[in-house]
């Protein structure tokens, strides 16, 4: 039953991410050839012609019938700067923002957690005081002007651009350490942010959790301290915030498109700056689209996670 | 027992738990809200029109800081502390007000789905967790990308994508409120919808808005620098996010122009700590210790 | 022989307040000994030093010995061998106790691994008569009772010699709580164990315990056999506490005077209450009279509270009819709210019952206001919170709830309905969450009301005790059915339904 219901909402999301990116980008702008292409001398004509290009001329209830079923065979319509399928320009951008979110996440939740728990158990510790104040400090800096301030500090020390250099040897191993030594800025800028979110959702979680009766039963039985923490109040804890830690991804994804802006990585985070530069309208539909589905896609993995977790949520 | 002779303790009783000035970080951030307020006010006033204006400046560009410009120069030559000053009002004015726009549609939102069952509350709890799981700032690009630019166009992207939040707090307060005993007896006496949300329900919810409405203007501040940064801020105005757009797109990095990145990425920090440790205090002081 | 526990000038401070002040107490190996005293007095910061759980705020002086070594000195490593081997401890709350993202059976395992301890869970589950499968369950798919069970089989898990007990029945139903209490001396008894039992409730304390100590504002205030105790209080607090509990049959317990053959008031016919596929109230038919008062008496989830919802109005019915003054009560508008000024309702729990930013005045004038009733507001509320026994009005109108005590606030929640000038006050459990004390002033009061206005009472209680002293009539719900009413006399003391007769046995005799 909660299962259906938990793919159902699922899908109902992803309609209402499809219906969104139509009402963006469609209805929101007026004329989006107008927009599209303010600041470029073109005639009526040619614009007659885009809207024509486009199927801007119809009637909306059949625009909208045309983008859906286009959406649902993977059809996102034709770049307008790139002269490609959408589809084809994301898919080619896609490896480069997994690789670069993948590691940052990875690092990020299990320092964070790890900061986390630490601080929360010695409330008010010199630990608690500092890991506290820095991660409060990061949580205010833009993660765009880290990338800025690492780059100066760095100085020629890492690469600042691009995913690799056109002069590395072609074998796997330089390969991967170009990549790696590429990779150190970036992942280190977006670390550094939301490290700071997940290490504080970690200390209110297991705060909430520090005057609980069952860690008075467990500290009667004779059980030392640490034993109680790992055993206890972590094991409780950790559900909640590891599903916030899912409801926040989208926290990772707007680090990730400034992130990749500042340091050009060939990902999809600099494919939306370039398309909003355009404005490249379908190209930002496809985005907003496809990271939305994303978005979508992880909570509900969060929500099914959580069920095999958590005794109390019932799963079928 | 507590009987008689503690009527009239109410102040007692808030001494005791702290007041907002036992909070030393939130009065730091408080005094320093302070005097970014002033500068706002007064930049305005003060700097002469002809200094910020690129045709008329007289210094070269990428000065470091010296005698007469001491924040240095920008690359067409414009004194980095005067465009502090400038960004200021704009930051603030913008944090501010999309803040607001969030925080009064969530609340609106919350205490209807908290207060009314059936279709309604489902819907709407429906539309908020939705926009709640999508990336706000990937909302507010597509937005301030498709509406005009300007600063109205910004402060809409971030309010119309930053309410979530605030709406499912207010919901889950006002569910907690609902659910108390008193609200009950509020309703055998006779009390209707507006009784229970307007004497019960609100006054409930509003010192947590409060709080809230203070961390939403510190997220807001960075959401106007990022959006700024991305280039799709209001091209007429001076902004710290704008700021650090130029020394992007002009090469401060390279250029080494330390004094062009820094200021207006510290003034950020500095601000959005400030409301985030205020929020904090108040959230202290409005929630009763355990 | 050494004692088994001995206290030896127990103070406790919290910062400058004083919770346990110079107790000196002894228990022998396998003696039972209960501790009474209301919410406040100290008994469960005693319980909690005994195996030094008391939060670091807490500064103890005094000895705590556990088979003459002091608890309070001891290293840590020595404490942790001794927490959970030497003694145990029944904590309240079961639900909150437990650990709810782990196996029950785990959790009764882990001390004896700790520990070293020779046993299997499985067995241990079995002692506390519970199927062995539980062992796998997580607490939240147990009932109150069975987490209960899984707390006591947990605290015998190591063998311990002294057993202490927090509380351990006090969420529990009347009937749970019998069948809790009969497990606990069994095992007492075959197992030769110390038991140091806290409670507020002295009735549950005779059950168990061979001797009693009543606590009082932190001090000791008398300590006896039981039986002695309780029949010749020596400290008046002790002697407050005992006349408390009203005993069934008893005729110096019941205050309620006969009354004249009333007409109908308020008339149920035939209601029947859903709550999507489970009936909440099966077909019930219930007179209250004019200046009657009727008792609703039924275990938790009777349906008792559904039942007084719907006929508040605060819920709607599947079927079935509530007729009010002649006239059938209406399901919204205008009219409802008319009938919503005539009946009124008082809640268990008064500090809730109060909105906690509200001042009292507010608080009392809030159905004044609701209805626009017109008039001089101040006279109005100050007349009804005196009414209420709270005398000057003047000292009380401008505080917040929680500057009065229980007792205080429920005469507020008390006066909020009398200012209505209702004919009919429906009371959940009035004084359940009252210190025993006060209990009985408040069940004077409504006794008083009913006296000087005619004020007819529905009393919903899981309480007979309460039924005998204040009600005409008593109505027995079980399963959404009324099994049973009729006098008090009769309901109680000849009860007919197998039910009631259940009910009956499980209240714990004094």
């Amino acid at each position: 039953m909660r299962l259906a219901g938990r793919f159902g909402g699922a899908a109902l999301s992803l309609v209402m991410v499809a219906v969104l990116g139509f009402f963006l980008f469609r209805v929101v702008p007026g004329d989006p050839v107008v927009s599209m292409t303010r600041g470029r001398p073109t005639t009526a004509a040619m614009q007659a012609e885009l809207r024509a290009q486009f199927g801007l001329d119809r009637p909306l209830p059949e625009q909208f019938w045309n983008y859906f079923t286009s959406l649902l065979q993977g059809d996102l319509g034709t770049s307008f700067t790139f002269r490609r399928p959408v589809a084809d320009v994301i898919l080619e951008r896609l490896g480069p923002t997994l690789l670069l979110v993948g590691t940052a996440t990875l690092i990020a939740v299990g320092l964070g957690l790890w900061l986390g728990v630490r601080a929360a158990w010695r409330r008010d510790s010199g630990f608690d005081r500092v890991t506290t104040g820095v991660s409060l400090t990061l949580w205010a800096v833009p993660t765009f002007w880290l990338g800025m301030l690492l780059m100066m500090v760095t100085g020629d020390l890492f690469p600042s651009r691009g995913m690799r250099d056109t002069d590395t040897a072609p074998d796997f191993v330089s390969q991967a350490l170009d990549v790696g030594h590429h990779l150190v800025l970036p992942s280190v800028t977006l670390v550094a942010v939301v490290c700071a979110e997940y290490m504080l959702v970690m200390r209110s979680s297991l705060l909430e959790e520090m005057h609980a009766p069952y860690l008075t039963t467990a500290r009667a039985k004779g059980l030392r301290d640490d034993v109680v923490r790992r055993r206890h109040a972590v094991p409780n804890a950790v559900l909640p915030a590891i599903t916030l830690v899912f409801l926040r991804f989208g926290l990772v994804v707007a680090g990730a498109i400034t992130t990749e802006t500042v340091f050009s990585w060939p990902g999809l985070g600099l494919l939306f700056y370039d398309a909003l530069t355009g404005p490249d309208y379908l190209l930002l539909q496809g985005l907003l689209v496809v990271t939305a589905g994303a978005v979508v896609v992880m909570n509900l993995l969060a929500d099914l996670l959580h069920g095999v977790l958590d005794p109390r949520v019932k799963v079928v | 027992m507590r009987g008689v002779g503690a009527v009239g303790g109410f102040l007692a009783g808030r001494v005791d738990r702290g007041g907002f000035l036992a909070q030393r970080a939130g009065v730091a951030g408080a005094a320093v809200l302070a005097v970014a307020a002033l500068i706002a006010l007064l930049a305005p006033l003060l700097i002469p029109a002809d200094a910020l204006d690129v045709t008329r400046v007289t210094d070269g560009a990428w000065q470091p800081p010296g005698p007469g410009h001491w924040l240095g120069t920008d690359h067409t030559g414009r004194s980095v502390a005067l465009l502090m000053a400038q960004g200021t009002g704009t930051s603030l004015f913008v944090g501010l007000t999309a803040a607001v726009l969030a925080v009064g549609i969530g609340t609106l939102v919350g205490i209807l789905s908290g207060h009314f069952g059936g279709l309604l509350a489902g819907a709407l709890l429906r539309v908020t967790d939705f926009f709640l799981v999508l990336p706000a700032l990937v909302l507010a690009i597509a937005l301030s990308t498709v509406l005009p630019r300007g600063l109205g166009t910004i402060i809409l992207a971030i309010g119309l994508t930053s309410w979530p939040s605030t709406a499912r707090m207010v919901r889950a307060q006002t569910l907690t409120i609902e659910a108390r005993p008193f609200v009950e007896r509020a309703r055998a006496l006779g009390g209707g919808h507006t009784h229970v949300i307007g004497r019960h329900v609100l006054p409930s919810v509003v010192p947590l808005v409060l709080v809230n409405a203070t961390l939403a203007v510190a997220s807001a501040i960075v959401a106007e620098s990022t959006l700024a940064f991305l280039g799709l801020g209001d091209p007429t105005r001076i902004s710290w996010g704008a700021m650090l757009h130029q020394a992007q797109l002009h090469g401060a990095v390279p250029q080494r122009a330390w004094w062009f990145l820094l200021p207006p990425g510290l003034a950020i920090v500095v601000v959005v700590l400030a409301f985030t440790l205020v929020g904090r205090a108040l959230e202290a002081v409005v929630t009763p210790k355990r | 022989m050494n004692p088994l526990l001995e206290l030896k000038n127990l103070t406790v401070h919290y910062g400058p307040k004083c919770v346990v002040n110079d107790v000196n107490l002894a228990l022998a190996p396998g003696q039972t000994l209960g501790l009474a005293g209301e919410s406040g007095s100290g008994k469960s910061t005693v319980a909690m030093s005994v195996l030094r759980l008391l939060p670091k705020s807490a500064s103890v002086t005094g000895e705590i010995l556990l088979d003459g070594d002091d608890v309070a000195t001891m290293s840590w490593g020595r404490l942790r061998a001794v927490r959970w081997a030497a003694a145990s401890i029944v904590f309240q709350g079961a639900m909150h106790s437990l650990n709810p993202v782990q196996r029950v059976g785990d959790q009764i395992a882990e001390p004896m691994r700790l520990h070293g301890v020779e046993g299997n869970a499985l067995d241990l589950v079995e002692q506390v008569e519970l199927p062995r499968d539980k062992a796998r369950a997580y607490p939240h798919e147990l009932s109150g009772g069975q987490r209960q069970r899984v707390m006591i089989a947990m605290a015998l898990a190591c063998g311990p010699r002294l057993v202490v007990a927090d509380e351990p029945t006090t969420a529990l139903d009347v009937v749970v709580q019998a069948q809790v209490l009969a497990l606990m001396t069994r095992l007492v008894r075959e197992q030769d164990l110390g038991l140091l039992m806290i409670s507020h409730d002295l009735s549950v304390l005779a059950e168990t315990c061979d001797d009693l100590a009543v606590m009082h504002r932190g001090a000791l205030v008398e300590r006896g056999r039981t039986r002695e105790v309780i029949a010749n209080p020596r400290h008046p607090h002790t002697a407050a506490l005992t006349a408390a509990f009203p005993v069934i049959g008893d005729p110096a317990h019941r205050w309620a005077e006969p009354a004249p053959e009333p007409e109908p008031l308020l008339q149920v016919r035939d209601l029947v209450v859903d709550y999507g596929r489970t009936r909440a109230v099966d077909g019930v038919d219930l007179t209250i009279g004019r200046g009657e008062i009727v008792a609703l008496v039924g275990q938790s989830g009777s349906g008792k509270t559904t039942l007084a919802r719907t006929i508040m109005g605060l819920r709607k019915p599947s079927s079935g009819r509530v007729i009010f003054d002649g006239a059938e009560v209406a399901r919204n508008g205008k009219a409802l709210k008319a009938f919503r000024r005539q009946v009124q309702l008082v809640l268990q729990d008064p500090s809730s019952a109060l909105n906690p930013r509200h001042r009292i005045v507010d608080a009392v004038a809030e159905g004044l206001r609701v209805h626009g009733i017109p008039g001089d507001e101040e006279s109005l509320v100050t007349a009804a919170v005196e009414r209420a026994e709270l005398r000057p009005a003047s000292l009380y109108l401008q505080a917040l709830p929680h500057e009065l005590s229980g007792g205080q606030q429920q005469r507020v929640v008390i006066a909020g309905a009398l200012v209505l000038e209702p004919r009919l006050l429906v009371a959940d459990e009035p004084v359940a969450s009252l210190d025993a004390s006060v209990r009985g002033e408040i069940v004077a009061l409504l006794l008083r009301l009913r006296r000087e206005l005619g004020l007819a009472s529905l009393i919903i209680t899981h309480d007979l005790g309460l039924a005998w002293q204040i009600a005409d009539r008593v109505a027995v719900m079980h399963q959404g059915k009324i099994v049973e009413q009729g006098s008090a006399e009769e309901v109680l003391l000849t009860p007919s339904h197998d039910y009631t007769r259940a009910l009956l046995r499980a209240v714990p005799q004094v």
